[in-house]
């Protein structure tokens, strides 16, 4: 009779129910690509060129594409360790949870501060600008054209990526991935009008203090959407690949966290700099 | 023994201008003079007070820096 219980329990071996993860290099990477990325950043705003020739763009490039790579490498040992190693137990999931939480508000007072700077700026214009704001000569985006379908795209994919929640919680996979794909389309559509205002807008980054504040908040916004967008699709290539379960999902919550965080950012950045500074 | 009497006196505190920081009223009468000067004519005499205000108010750099604006037509006021 080969009726042998051959299941090893995780509590044979470890006995106490948090994750001690193996020596890994790559955070040590990804603190080399930072400083390389940083560095490189630093000296091209100077205007400090590269010694073979060149801007220096290209470093901030290279510094750009290793933290990327070791960021990568980084999550994809934490998503084998999680999915194919069962080092998540529920304790370790809910420090996860927390440390996105705390990363996200990280990002909310970056955003406070980008915002301060605006307002700063905005609410007593100086004589410089005509004491008034918009300042006089910059010609403002109509914020009923473009950023009135970007706030619908935004608040549409907010909604798309809960339907697609709560059907991985349902355990309906067709729903799942139509709702998660909606929402990468919403986003990726966002990314495109938005690039197409920046074409097409009557003013750039040099005009003033306006133009300083409008790209300066708008831009990280921008970054952050796409941030964003690739987050969800990892997660979406995860759910194909049946990585996820109705009840064990968490890189795929940590996504819609952060897009909801997106979708508020760009909500203040639409009534603040798009609306009432126009 | 004639006696003139010399009257002292400057631009009045404005209730929109409450700190101590008083570049905006020297800016917003300079502003509004030339504004009634386009809206009313230039012999008028209405708009002397704010004149006299700006004039009181603003530092002599700063009048004739924003006059050469103005003859540039690179003034930053809505005009």
């Amino acid at each position: 009779m080969n009726t042998k219980n051959t299941t090893l329990s995780r509590t044979q071996f470890q006995f106490q129910p948090f994750h001690l993860v193996t020596p890994s290099p790559w955070p040590l990477l990804t603190s080399f690509a930072l400083l390389i990325l940083t560095s490189a950043a630093v000296m091209y705003f100077n205007g400090y060129a590269n010694p073979l020739g060149g801007s220096g763009a290209l470093l901030v490039g290279i510094g750009l594409a290793t933290t990327v790579a070791a960021m990568a490498l980084w999550f994809r040992d934490v998503v084998a360790e999680g999915t194919f190693l069962g080092d998540h137990t529920i304790l370790v999931q809910k420090g996860i949870t927390m440390g996105v939480a705390l990363f996200i508000i990280s990002e909310v007072f970056f955003f406070i501060s980008v915002f301060w700077a605006f307002f700063h700026s905005s609410l007593s214009p100086t004589v410089e600008l005509g004491a008034q704001w918009p300042p006089v000569g910059i010609a403002t985006i109509n914020p009923f054209e473009l950023p009135l379908l970007n706030t619908i795209l935004l608040l549409s994919s907010g909604a798309t990526v809960t339907y697609a929640h709560h059907s991985v919680i349902e355990g309906n996979r067709r729903g799942a991935i139509l709702g998660t794909l909606m929402t990468l389309v919403f986003a990726i559509l966002f990314t495109i009008c938005q690039g197409i205002e920046y074409v097409n807008a009557g003013f750039t980054i040099a005009d003033g203090v306006f133009g300083s504040t409008f790209f300066f908040s708008t831009g990280f916004h921008g970054i952050h959407v796409i941030i964003g967008t690739a987050f969800i699709a990892v997660a979406f290539f995860r759910m194909l690949s049946y990585h996820l379960t109705d009840h064990h999902h968490l890189g795929f919550e940590a996504s819609i966290l952060y897009w909801h965080f997106v979708d508020v950012v760009w909500l203040f950045l639409f009534i603040t700099v798009y609306w009432w500074g126009s | 023994m004639a006696e003139e009497t010399v009257e002292i006196k400057t631009a009045p505190a404005d209730f929109r201008f409450p700190s101590q920081n008083q570049t905006k009223h020297c800016f917003t009468r300079y502003f509004e003079y030339h504004k009634c000067l386009k809206a009313k004519g230039e012999i008028s005499n209405e708009c002397e007070k704010y004149a006299k205000y700006y004039r009181s108010l603003c530092p002599l750099e700063w009048i004739q820096k924003w006059n050469e604006q103005r003859d540039q037509g690179i003034f930053a006021g809505p005009l």
